[in-house]
């Protein structure tokens, strides 16, 4: 079909990158495709070039300035396959205690502040309430202040474990830089005992907030938000969630385990597809190969982040989450649930797993054992490195010359293992809202819901100030001359120019 | 700037954001340790790549924030914009998913936390701010002499212009 206008969403936030939503219409006006694009930084795999793999896990946690723990962590990790070390016990539990700390702060800060907006807030509000003060309102300025304290004391522990907060320095191939003292691990005790509060306090909020709205509960479960598709997490030997270690498990689009395989081996199992129209990668399950943005059984798309991980676990590793798990499945009808908004509902559940973690692991006699590292004897060639991101699975890859100096080195990312999905919710969400070329203002929140429920990053870190209204709508006619632009003004209602 | 006893010495915090490893976005940060580097006694600096909320550790607990930063805005690169924070527009309007410098101190403000007086913010007009490696525009680097000035005008008179 002739498409004859186009119309461009920019850039959908500006937190972590700029975006851009594309949607193409066909000569009846209504939408064709919709795409979800990044711009991309460039020149990575040059940067890295010629430089000592060990440099590897400072330079990728500058490359994002909203989760570089876990760059710098799936990093390390690449380090100890490429020197084939396997660091001491202690150093491998305060490796995943800093990034228990860190899933929970992140996922707080996403709940309340970032998702907050649609789901505490509520779609239907009016635009000037639906950003970060009307979330505080919402939930009263008590609980926006305990937000910001929690997130500052688990901050103060990750400084103190792993060198800085926001970029860490402690990971080295075959373990971490200092050992836990005694005096460290009691402080993490104790906050981790109120981090497990204030996670079943969040769960309340979720539950009081949006479970008790019929209508919220009705928006996750709407057709809009449903895909059917394959989902990938990392699992520990019960095949529960783990985020800092495991295998890669992928399950079909009817719940059963489709494969199971050794982050080494994530190579041979996913492939890229590339479009013209973005430097974005689409990754695919390659065995199924790539069928275009489409769902079901037959194509290689799949999906990572919360819902994901709780689609692919058969339970959590700790009770509290675990009830959480079952309550989740069974109020959605049964694993795998494939309504993508409900990833709000299962990134709490997963806080709630961080901080019981985080606990386990505080309580752990062996975590202040003073050996933490395992100096790497052997010949460095190629590793591979693989954490699940607050926003999914991500995946460092590097070779080395005998030397340790990188001579090629691969990142994929949460949000490129998203995007075939991503695209695919988007251009859902805009087919329901756009019929004859009539464009409504509510597309805006709609198309941005639709996305925003993975938690993107758009293209790490740039941190130039916005220079322009940060998003538009523009429809475009057969010639690329624009009909219509919509923006938000300053009051935060849409306006057509 | 007028000091009396140490416990009263206004906190003058010089925050650089950007990235290093990222052609012009290196800015902040570079102009900021500069600034350390001839008023060391005068003001507190801050360097940070990080972005979003994570800037929340930045801004409280001074009394004048001056943020240092990159911008877009078609203009030539290396050109300096001065202006107060409040000429951004933050949190109630615009985008109701944006997170950046702005609302975070308006998220601050807003839960009485101890957010500056007064937040001035020098964006220079960045051309690159997407190539990893990449070298900096020569204009951009040109225009740390220009916030050095800057920040000197305001230290003497508490006013950048």
């Amino acid at each position: 079909m002739e498409i004859t206008r186009t119309v461009t969403i920019e850039p959908v936030t500006r937190l972590e990158g700029h975006g851009r939503i594309e949607i193409f219409l066909d000569s009846q006006g209504s939408v064709e495709r919709a795409y979800f694009q990044v711009p991309e930084l460039r020149g990575f795999e040059k940067f890295a070039q010629g430089r000592p793999a060990e440099d590897m896990p400072q330079i990728t946690s500058r490359i994002c300035g909203v989760c570089p723990t876990a760059h710098h962590m799936a990093s390390t990790k690449a380090l100890d396959a490429l020197y084939q070390v396997t660091p001491p016990p202690a150093a491998r539990k305060i490796r995943e205690l800093v990034y228990s700390a860190f899933f929970v702060e992140d996922h707080a800060l996403h709940f309340y502040f970032l998702g907050g907006p649609d789901f505490v807030v509520g779609p239907q509000a009016p635009a000037s309430e639906r950003n970060v003060l009307g979330v505080i309102a919402k939930v009263g300025i008590e609980t926006g202040r305990k937000v910001i304290a929690m997130r500052r004391k688990l901050r103060e522990l990750m400084a103190l474990a792993a060198g800085k907060a926001a970029h860490p320095v402690f990971g080295l191939p075959g373990g971490v830089s200092k050992p836990l003292t005694v005096e460290d691990a009691a402080r993490f005790r104790e906050v981790a005992d109120e981090a497990v509060d204030f996670a079943c306090f969040t769960m309340d909020v979720f539950e009081k907030i949006v479970l008790g709205n019929s209508g919220y509960v009705n928006l996750i479960l709407s057709d809009t938000f449903t895909h059917r598709t394959y989902y990938m997490g990392l699992v520990d030997e019960n095949n529960h969630v783990n985020f800092y270690d495991g295998a890669i498990r992928v399950v079909a689009p009817d719940g059963h385990q489709w494969a199971r395989f050794e982050p080494g081996e994530f190579l041979n199992h996913v492939a890229e597809h590339t479009e013209p129209w973005t430097y974005m990668k689409f990754c695919y399950l390659k065995e199924l190969g790539w069928k275009g943005f489409s769902e079901g059984e037959d194509s290689g798309v799949y999906s990572v982040a919360p819902l994901a991980r709780l689609n692919v676990a058969d339970g959590m590793a700790t009770p509290l989450a675990h009830q959480a798990y079952l309550k989740f499945h069974g109020t959605l009808g049964g694993r795998p649930v494939h309504h993508t908004l409900a990833n709000h509902w299962a990134r709490v559940v997963e806080m709630l797993y961080a901080a019981e973690r985080m606990r386990e692991l505080a309580n752990d006699p062996e975590l202040t054992d003073p050996t933490v590292r395992v100096l790497p004897t052997a010949i460095p060639c190629e590793g591979v490195g693989v954490v699940e991101a607050p926003r999914g699975t991500l995946v460092h890859h590097y070779r080395t010359d005998p030397r340790g100096i990188i001579t090629g080195a691969n990142l994929i990312v949460a949000t490129q293992n998203n995007a075939a999905r991503i695209s695919m919710s988007v251009e859902k969400a805009a087919k329901k809202l756009i019929t004859g070329g009539q464009v409504p203002d509510g597309i805006l929140n709609m198309v941005e819901m639709a996305f925003r429920a993975y938690d993107p990053c758009l293209g790490c870190a740039t941190h130039s100030l916005p220079g322009s209204m940060p998003l538009s709508v523009q429809v475009r006619d057969a010639a690329g001359a624009p009909l219509v632009v919509l923006r938000r003004d300053s009051h935060g209602t849409v306006r057509r120019e | 700037m007028e000091r009396s006893a140490e416990n009263d010495r206004p906190r003058i915090r010089v925050l650089g954001l950007g990235n290093e490893i990222l052609a012009d976005d290196a800015f902040g940060i570079l102009a900021a340790r500069e600034v350390e580097r001839l008023f060391p006694r005068q003001v507190e600096v801050v360097c940070s790549s990080a972005a979003g909320f994570n800037l929340m550790d930045h801004v409280l607990g001074a009394s004048h924030l001056v943020v240092v930063d990159t911008i877009v805005t078609g203009a030539r690169p290396g050109t300096i914009h001065v202006c107060g924070a409040d000429r951004f527009r933050t949190a109630p309007g615009v985008a109701p998913h944006f997170l950046g410098l702005f609302e975070v101190l308006a998220v601050a403000r807003h839960l009485h936390l101890a957010v500056p007086a007064e937040t001035t913010v020098i964006a220079v007009e960045a051309s690159d701010c997407a190539t990893i490696g990449g070298g900096m525009h020569p204009d951009v680097r040109s225009a740390i002499t220009g916030v050095v000035d800057l920040v000197r005008q305001f230290l003497a008179n508490g006013d950048p212009g």
